[in-house]
């Protein structure tokens, strides 16, 4: 739908683009994102012909734009930027409309779409009437995407959208132009720096720095496999979660204080004050989990001290696998407030243990990554 | 009585006049200044110092060439119009917000209707102001007009004072403040009413 071929752009001496060569499927979300002055909001600009580039060329579904009248191009392309840009001397309805006023639309058939798109975002129709500045800046920006979204153009530019509105409502915005983005199926160029925005809106993430792209990928393929050290960093904390965050035998202690059900209870409980740990895990001669025994399985028995722990009513709490995910079973952890979660091989044999202290383990991974390489 | 109003009549035709000339040549020069920030430096200049120049000095020299009639008083008006007229219509222009004229751009009109549809509609109120400064000062230059010669308000002040006779000095002098006020009021009244509609805010 949108291709760059060896598109560079200078001002002076400064380079802003260099050699970017970009291929933007048709129906796409591809989300550009980088520091400041690494040229993503240059690359939009120059889709709509806003700027023009000083060598290559660019493709708006396969003709070169250069050949085409700048104001034609952009009646077809829709165009959303941070400043939101409503004009504040239009009412709601005349803002809805200006696109379709420049095409020529006659009344009827404005005020038909005009209807249609405050229902596409659930916007009263008293709103027509009212002037911008009558409004929140979130449901300003509302407008500022149906007047985009206004004469139906195959693609739509969004220069940091949401940078100006506040989380919440920012949000909730991030949802409708998902939601919308599923319904209409656009091509939507979005520029932003928020890594969160990304994630949640992208199908390809594009990452740019001083003017070329480090790295275009999908969401998944940027966290699992980040290109460079740069990607990394840019990507930071979000690695947690990410594909490549860790499994249940990254974090796993391999000593789980394991006991026969003959020992007695009295050694068992000597043996979990020796080892610090607040519950031990019951297992027959082959290692086969056969329950736990905590604080509360002791109480209950409390005063015969002497029967061995497989006398002990045990208890039989959740299990994990070595190649879960770690996070889900922290949350159930945290969730349910238990301290220790056996983990068991094909056969129920006990190989490891996630305790608290994984979670910190965890933590320390994403922490001092790089040092511990 | 038809003393008063003919010279009413004529006191608003040349201040009138003035004003619109200085409209006519102002607001498309401002527009033009718009792109072209070194030449507007100096026309500011000129503009500035014509402004500072003493009423019955700038009517002498005008009087040089077009002789003792209403057209010079008018030229006068036309002169000293300028500068509310042409400043606060660049100030209004320019300073119309750089997201919106990007916005007006990207969705594709236009340099002249980004002009027409939106630089102009919202300097409006600014250039309103210009034109009600002008417009008052151009009634109070108008009464001096009766020393070239020219007709209006002015000249039933004059004669009042030159015959020590009360009632002719006051049917100058009190509808030719009227119509200041007046005037003063009625165009920012409109002023006012563009300011809400565009910001309800303010």
């Amino acid at each position: 739908m949108v291709r760059f071929e060896n598109v560079s752009m200078a001002y002076g001496t400064h380079e802003v683009l260099k050699n970017l060569n970009l291929h933007i499927g048709e129906g796409q979300l591809v989300v550009l994102i980088g520091p400041s002055g690494c040229g993503k909001t240059t690359t939009l600009q120059l889709i709509n012909r806003l700027i023009r580039p000083t060598a290559g060329s660019i493709f708006v579904d396969g003709k070169d734009i250069s050949q085409v009248d700048p104001v034609d191009l952009r009646r077809g392309i829709g165009y959303v930027i941070q400043e939101i840009g409503l004009f504040p001397h239009m009412t709601i309805q005349q803002n809805i409309e200006v696109v379709p006023k420049l095409l020529g639309w006659d009344e009827n058939r404005r005020k038909e779409r005009t209807l249609e798109l405050l229902k596409l975002v659930n916007m009263d129709e008293k709103y027509l009437s009212s002037y911008p500045s009558e409004l929140s800046g979130g449901q300003q920006q509302r407008i500022g995407l149906l007047r985009a979204l206004a004469v139906e153009p195959p693609i739509i530019l969004m220069d940091e959208p949401f940078g100006a509105l506040d989380p919440i409502t920012r949000e909730s915005l991030q949802e409708e132009i998902k939601s919308l983005q599923q319904k209409l199926k656009k091509t939507i160029v979005f520029v932003t720096h928020d890594m969160d925005e990304a994630l949640k809106l992208a199908d390809t993430i594009v990452l740019m720095k001083d003017g070329e792209i480090v790295q275009a990928a999908t969401p998944k393929q940027l966290l699992s496999n980040p290109a460079n050290e740069f990607v990394e960093q840019f990507i930071g904390r979000h690695r947690i979660y990410g594909g490549k965050a860790d499994t249940v035998s990254d974090v796993m202690s391999d000593k789980a204080a394991c006991v026969l059900p003959e020992l007695s209870l009295v050694e068992s409980v000597e043996l979990m004050r020796q080892k610090h740990v607040p519950s031990l895990f019951v297992v027959d001669d082959n290692h086969h989990l056969l329950g736990q025994i905590t604080i509360e399985e002791i109480r209950q028995v409390y005063g015969r001290e002497n029967i061995p722990v497989g006398e002990v009513p045990l208890y039989h709490g959740p299990t994990a696998v070595k190649d879960e995910s770690a996070k889900e079973v922290f949350d159930m952890m945290m969730e349910n407030h238990i301290d220790a979660v056996p983990v068991l091989d094909e056969e129920n044999r006990v190989v490891g243990v996630v305790t608290r202290s994984s979670m910190v383990k965890s933590l320390a991974h994403v922490v001092w990554r790089d040092e511990n390489g | 009585m038809s003393n008063v109003v003919s010279a009413t009549l004529v006191h608003l035709q040349i201040a009138f006049l003035g004003v619109l000339l200085a409209c006519i040549v102002g607001l498309p020069l401002a527009a033009y200044l718009l792109n072209h920030s070194k030449l507007s430096r100096y026309l500011f200049l000129i503009i500035d110092a014509i402004q500072t120049v003493p009423t019955l000095a700038m009517l002498t020299f005008v009087m040089l060439i077009f002789g003792l009639n209403n057209s010079t008083v008018i030229v006068a008006i036309f002169l000293y119009s300028l500068f509310p007229v042409i400043r606060n219509t660049y100030l209004g222009l320019s300073s119309v917000d750089p997201g919106t004229i990007r916005a007006a751009r990207g969705i594709g009109m236009t340099t002249l209707q980004i002009f027409t549809k939106i630089r102009f509609p919202l300097a409006m109120p600014m250039i309103l102001t210009g034109v009600r400064l002008a417009v008052v000062s151009a009634l109070g230059i108008a009464t001096t007009g009766v020393f070239i010669g020219a007709g209006g308000l002015g000249m039933l002040i004059w004669r009042g004072i030159q015959t020590r006779n009360m009632t002719m000095m006051l049917s100058g002098a009190i509808p030719v403040s009227v119509l200041a006020v007046f005037f003063e009021y009625s165009i920012g009244f409109f002023e006012k009413k563009l300011i809400r509609k565009s910001n309800h805010t303010a």
